[in-house]
C-alpha cells in the first residue's frame, strides 16, 4: 500500500514569534511596563541633549541658586551647589541604569551558569552547586554589598561588580528547576540516542526552553539591582565621580534639604527610582504572562439557550427502559475574535437506563465538547446555541448556574480523562473522595462519609488500607479507580468516561472495563462512553453514536454499526481497527485528518476524506435520515437508496 | 555466519539501585528492570516486544541504544561487541542504531524548526557539511517518511502539525543517518486509532524498501500482528514466550501470553468472547517473586510455580515459553 500523503496543510508556516509579539501586545500590562522602560532609556541616552545645564560645572551659579523651587527656568528646583535638578536627574538616569544592567547581566550570567551545569549535570555537581547556592541565599547580600564596597574603593565599577557578584542566587535556583523540566523531555533522550555531546544539547534543546524564563528573572533582576545601587548610594558609598539617583538623594539628605523645606531634591530622584523599577516589575510580569500561557485565566463560563433550530425526531425504539438523558438537537460554538466555530452541530440522542453508549470517533471531532456541554462545563468560549438536554424533566441547557449544581455530579458525574492529572498530589485519596461526598451534601455527618468512603473504595476494587495514601503511591490503573469511585460518590444516574483507558496498559484497560460494566449492572447506570477505540466499543457498549467533524455520521444500536453500517466513515474507521480474528487483513488508515472547526467544509464533512463521495457531497450538508427504527445516518448515498 | 545476526543480546541484565536508603542500614535494594533477556535479531528482521508497563520493555531499548549501561551480560551489534563502549565509539554505532519514542507531542523541541530537527543527527555526526546536501538528505529522509512534498514541511514547527506528521517526523530523523536498526518504543500508542494504521504501515514499507531491522516495542498486541516477524512476550524483566508471529498469536503457550491476547477488544460485538483479566499489576520489579515469577498473579499455577524458575522451553524451532506446565 502507497503511504498516504493527502494532508492537509496549514495555511502559511509561520514561527511562533509573531505569535508571541501578537500576545505580548495584547498584554497591557507589559505594553505598559516596555513603554515607561522606553521613556527612561531615552531619557538616559539622550541626557546631554535634553539637559538644560551641565551639571558638571558650576558656572553661573550663586548662592541665591540654593535650593530653589521649582520654576521655569529649573523645572524641579535646585539643590544645594545650586545646580538643576532636572538635569542631574537626567544624567543620573545614565548611572542608575548602566548599574542595573550591568550588574544583572554579570548576575544573570553566573546564575544561568551555575543552574544549567547543575540541572543538566545532576549528580554530584549540582550538589555542590545548589549547597553553594543555598548558602549564597542565607547570606544576607546588602548588608555584605554593603561592608565590600566600603572596604573597596568606590567606583562604578565596583560597585558593578559586587552587586553582580552577590545577586545571582535566584536566577540560579529557577534556571536549575526549569533546565530539570526540560532534561526530562522526550526531545532531549533523542538527541542523545542521535549521538549529541552535552555542550549540543544544551546549546540546542535546554537553552531555548530556558530562555524565556531567564529573561524574566533578568529583567527582575536589573530592578533588584538598581534598588541596590541606590542603596549604596544613599547611605554614601556610591562612585562621587558618577551621580546617580541614589547619590543625589544621598546629597539631598545629608545637605540639609529637609530642614530647607526642599522636598523637590528628594522627591524628584525618588520618583525615577520608583519609575525604573515600577516599569521592570509591570514588564517582567507581563512576559511572564506571554511566556507562560498556564498563566493566562481559563474561566469557566454558563452556555447561555438561545433559539431552536430543526428537529429531527430521534427516538430508539428498540429499548423500553424508561429514557434518563434526552438530548435534541444540541449546538455549541467557540466564540473567538468574534467568530464561531461551530464545535458540535445538531446532535440528538437519547439515554436509557443501564445504557452503555459508545461515543465513538477521532481526536477533535467534539467529542469532548459535546460531553461538556451536557453539564455546561465548557470553557469560555464556548456556548450552546441552540438545543436541549432533557435529563429528570428539566432543559439542563436552561438552568441557572445554581440549578445546575444539583444536577452535577448527584445526577450526572465525569470520570475526567487522564487520571493522573486529576488528582491532587498533596491530599491523600479518601480525603478526596470525602470532599466530593461533602461538597455536594454538606449536611451529611462526617462519619457516615467515612463509611461512605470506604464503602466507594470497596465498590472499585481498592483495599480499604489504600484510604489514606497518596496519588503517587497509586498505580495508573488504581488512580483510574480512583476517579471513578470519585465519580460514583453522590449515586450519579448517568456518568459520563471520557477516554477512560486511554493511556493505560491492555490488561489493566481490561480491568477498568470490567469494573465499569459490572458497576453498571449493579448500579443501573448509564454510562457515556467517549473512545477512539472501536474495538473497545464492540465490547461492551449497547449503542454507539460516531461522530466526525462536530455532527452525527451515525446512530445505531452496536451490533448494526458493526455488521451493518452505512456510513462510509464508520467504514473506514472499521477498516483501521486491527482485528485478531483475521490477522492477514492490511490495515487501512483514512487519508487526511478531520477538519479544523474554523476550516469546515462545505457540504457534508467527511466529503474531503470519503473514497465514495461524489458531487452533491462537496455542496449539500446531509441530512439526518432515520433509516429504520432508530438507525440515523447523515449520508447522501444512504438517502438517495 | 556470525553476520546473520544484526543484534545478539546475551543474558542482558540491567538493575538500578533502589531509591531508599537509610542512613545505617546497609541493606542494599535492586529494581531488576531487565532480568536476563537473550535476543537474536536477524537483518530485516521485525521483532515485536510485547508487555505491560513495568515489564522492563523500555529499559531493555535504552540500554541496547547504549543510554543506559549494562549490569550483566553482553549485546552484539553487527558482530562487535558494544555493551560497554566510551562515547566516542559509541557514536559511530549511534548512526547505525536509531530511535523512534512514543510521544510525538514530546519528542520534538517545539523551538526548532522541522528542517532543524531531522537536519540535526547530520549535524551531530558531521555528515553532509553543506548546506545544501544536509538539505537533500532531509528532504529525501522527509519523503520517506511520507511528508510529501517535502518542502511544504521544512519550515514548520511541530505545534503545527497533527500528532500522524509529528511522529513521521521524528520517524524522519531516525532515517536520515540510514541506520541498520529502528528501535520503535511504543510509536503509535499514543495516536488515533485511525492514524495507527499509517504509521505502522509506513514502518512496514520502511522495512521493505531499506531493509531495516526493527524492534517494535509496545503493550498491545493487536497492533503488532501485521508486521511482526516474531514477537517477544516480556514480564518482569524476562522474555517469557518468544515465536513466530503467527505462533504467538493463534497458539500461544505461556498463560501470560494467552491473557494478553485475550483481552484484545475484537471489533465484533457478536464475537464477546471469555476474557482471562488478570487481577493486580505487574509486581514490583525490586522484589521478584519465587519461583516462576508470574505464578501470583497466574490463572492456572500449581505448587511448584512457587519454587522453580522455569528457563524457556522450545515448543518448535522458533517457538519457546518458560512455563512449568509445558514440561
Amino acid at each position: 500500500m502507497a503511504i498516504q500523503t493527502a494532508e492537509i496543510k496549514p495555511a502559511v508556516p509561520a514561527s511562533p514569534l509573531p505569535g508571541i509579539w501578537k500576545t505580548f501586545s495584547r498584554n497591557r500590562i507589559a505594553v505598559f511596563g516596555v513603554a515607561m522602560l522606553i521613556v527612561v532609556v531615552f531619557v538616559a541616552v539622550f541626557a546631554p541633549f535634553i539637559a538644560p545645564f551641565d551639571p558638571k560645572s558650576s558656572q553661573g551659579v550663586g548662592t541665591s541658586d540654593i535650593y530653589n523651587p521649582p520654576s521655569a527656568v529649573h523645572w524641579f528646583g535646585t539643590d544645594d551647589a545650586g545646580k538643576d535638578i532636572f538635569s542631574l536627574f537626567l544624567y543620573g538616569a545614565r548611572v542608575s541604569l548602566m548599574v542595573g544592567f550591568f550588574a544583572s547581566f554579570i548576575s544573570v550570567g553566573i546564575g544561568g551558569t551555575i543552574g544549567l551545569v547543575a540541572g543538566y549535570y545532576g549528580g554530584r555537581v549540582e550538589n555542590i552547586l545548589m549547597r553553594f547556592t543555598d548558602t549564597m541565599l542565607v547570606i544576607p547580600d546588602l548588608p555584605l554589598i554593603v561592608v565590600i564596597v566600603a572596604l573597596t574603593k568606590p567606583s562604578l565599577l565596583n560597585i558593578i561588580f559586587v552587586i553582580g557578584i552577590f545577586g545571582w542566587t535566584t536566577t540560579a535556583r529557577i534556571v536549575r528547576s526549569q533546565t530539570l523540566a526540560v532534561k526530562s523531555r522526550k526531545f532531549v533522550l533523542r538527541a542523545r540516542g542521535i549521538g549529541a555531546s552535552n555542550p549540543h544539547i544544551i546549546r540546542h534543546h535546554i537553552l531555548p526552553l530556558v530562555m524565556p524564563i531567564l529573561v524574566v528573572n533578568a529583567i527582575l533582576v536589573i530592578s533588584t539591582a538598581i534598588l541596590n545601587e541606590s542603596t549604596l548610594s544613599f547611605i554614601g558609598l556610591g562612585d562621587p565621580s558618577a551621580i546617580s539617583w541614589g547619590q543625589m538623594l544621598n546629597f539631598a539628605f545629608s545637605r540639609g534639604a529637609m530642614s530647607a523645606g526642599a522636598w523637590w531634591a528628594l522627591v524628584v530622584p525618588g520618583c525615577g527610582i520608583v519609575w525604573v523599577v515600577l516599569s521592570l516589575t509591570l514588564l517582567g510580569h507581563g512576559l511572564e504572562q506571554v511566556l507562560n500561557p498556564r498563566l493566562e485565566s481559563h474561566h469557566l463560563m454558563p452556555g447561555k439557550p438561545t433559539v431552536q433550530s430543526e428537529a429531527v425526531e430521534v427516538s430508539d425504539e428498540t429499548s423500553d427502559a424508561p429514557v434518563l438523558l434526552d438530548v435534541r438537537n444540541l449546538s455549541v460554538h467557540y466564540i473567538s475574535d468574534g467568530q464561531a466555530a461551530r464545535a458540535v452541530h445538531n446532535v440528538s440522542f437519547q439515554l436509557h437506563e443501564g445504557e452503555l453508549l459508545g461515543l465513538v470517533g477521532e481526536s477533535g471531532c467534539g467529542k469532548t465538547t459535546l460531553m461538556m456541554a451536557l453539564i455546561r462545563l465548557l470553557p469560555a468560549a464556548g456556548q450552546i446555541v441552540s438545543g436541549q438536554v432533557l435529563f429528570d424533566g428539566k432543559d439542563l441547557a436552561t438552568l441557572s448556574e445554581e440549578e445546575l449544581m444539583d444536577v452535577r455530579w448527584k445526577g450526572i458525574s465525569i470520570i475526567f480523562q487522564g487520571a493522573m492529572n486529576a488528582l491532587n498530589p498533596v491530599r491523600t485519596v479518601g480525603d478526596q473522595i470525602a470532599e466530593a461526598i461533602i461538597k455536594h451534601t454538606p449536611a451529611m455527618p462526617r462519619g457516615v462519609v467515612d463509611a461512605r468512603v470506604v464503602e466507594l473504595l470497596e465498590l472499585v476494587g481498592i483495599a480499604t488500607e489504600h484510604k489514606d495514601h497518596y496519588p503517587h503511591q497509586y498505580s495508573g490503573g488504581m488512580r483510574q479507580r480512583a476517579m471513578i469511585a470519585m465519580a460514583l460518590s453522590c449515586n450519579p444516574q448517568v456518568v459520563i468516561a471520557d477516554e477512560p483507558t486511554t493511556a493505560l496498559d491492555v490488561m489493566i484497560q481490561a480491568q477498568i472495563l470490567e469494573l465499569l460494566d459490572s458497576l453498571r449492572k449493579r448500579l443501573g447506570l448509564a454510562i457515556i462512553f467517549v473512545t477512539h477505540d472501536l474495538g473497545v466499543v464492540a465490547e461492551m457498549c449497547d449503542s454507539v453514536l460516531v461522530m466526525y467533524g462536530g455532527v452525527t455520521a451515525e446512530y445505531a444500536n452496536v451490533d448494526t454499526i458493526y455488521n451493518m453500517p452505512q456510513h462510509p466513515y464508520t467504514q473506514e474507521l472499521l477498516k483501521a481497527f486491527p482485528d485478531l480474528t483475521k490477522p492477514e487483513k492490511k490495515l487501512a488508515s483514512i487519508p487526511g485528518y478531520p477538519p479544523k472547526l474554523d476550516a469546515l467544509p462545505s457540504g457534508c464533512r467527511f466529503a474531503p476524506r470519503c473514497p465514495v463521495a461524489f458531487e452533491k457531497c462537496t455542496i449539500e450538508t446531509p441530512k439526518l435520515i432515520n433509516v429504520n427504527g432508530g438507525h440515523i445516518v447523515s449520508c447522501h448515498l444512504v438517502e438517495n437508496k | 555466519m556470525p553476520d546473520e545476526f544484526i543484534l545478539e543480546v546475551k543474558n542482558l541484565k540491567k538493575y538500578f539501585r533502589a531509591g531508599k536508603q537509610g542512613l545505617f542500614s546497609r541493606r542494599e535494594q535492586f529494581v531488576h528492570a531487565v532480568d536476563g533477556v537473550d535476543l537474536q535479531l536477524r537483518r530485516g528482521e521485525v521483532i515485536a516486544l510485547v508487555g505491560e508497563s513495568g515489564c522492563g520493555k523500555s529499559t531493555l531499548s535504552l540500554t541496547l541504544m547504549g543510554l543506559e549501561d549494562a549490569t550483566e551480560g553482553s549485546i552484539f551489534f553487527e558482530g562487535k561487541d558494544v555493551t560497554h563502549l566510551s562515547d566516542k565509539e559509541r557514536k559511530s554505532i549511534r548512526q547505525r542504531i536509531q530511535m523512534v519514542f512514543q510521544d510525538p507531542y514530546e519528542s520534538l523541541n517545539p523551538t526548532q524548526t522541522i528542517e532543524t530537527i531531522v537536519a540535526e543527527p547530520l549535524i551531530v555526526h558531521n555528515i553532509a557539511p553543506t548546506h545544501d546536501e544536509r538539505r537533500d538528505r532531509v528532504v529525501r529522509a522527509l519523503e520517506d517518511a511520507g511528508l510529501k512534498p517535502a518542502e511544504d514541511y521544512l519550515h514548520r514547527f511541530p505545534h503545527q502539525l497533527s500528532g500522524g506528521q509529528r511522529q513521521r517526523v521524528v520517524i524522519a530523523s531516525a532515517l536520515v543517518l540510514e541506520p541498520h536498526l529502528l528501535l520503535a518504543d511504543e510509536p503509535v500508542s499514543m495516536l488515533d486509532v485511525s492514524i495507527r494504521a499509517e504509521i505502522i504501515n509506513l514502518l512496514a514499507e520502511l522495512r521493505e524498501t531499506r531493509g531495516i531491522s526493527v524492534i517494535f516495542i509496545t503493550h498491545d498486541l493487536g497492533t503488532v500482528g501485521y508486521f511482526a516477524d516474531r514477537v517477544a512476550v516480556m514480564y518482569l524483566g524476562r522474555i517469557v514466550e518468544i515465536g513466530t508471529m503467527r505462533e504467538v498469536l493463534t497458539s500461544p503457550k505461556h498463560p501470560y501470553t494467552q491473557a494478553l491476547l485475550s483481552v484484545i477488544p475484537v471489533p465484533n460485538p457478536r464475537l464477546r468472547k471469555q476474557r482471562v483479566i488478570l487481577q493486580g499489576e505487574t509486581p514490583n520489579p525490586i522484589e521478584v517473586p519465587s519461583g516462576c515469577r508470574f505464578h501470583p498473579r497466574c490463572p492456572v499455577a500449581i505448587d511448584v510455580c512457587k519454587q522453580s524458575d522455569p528457563r524457556l522451553f522450545s515448543i518448535s524451532e522458533t517457538h519457546q515459553a518458560a512455563c512449568l506446565l509445558l514440561v
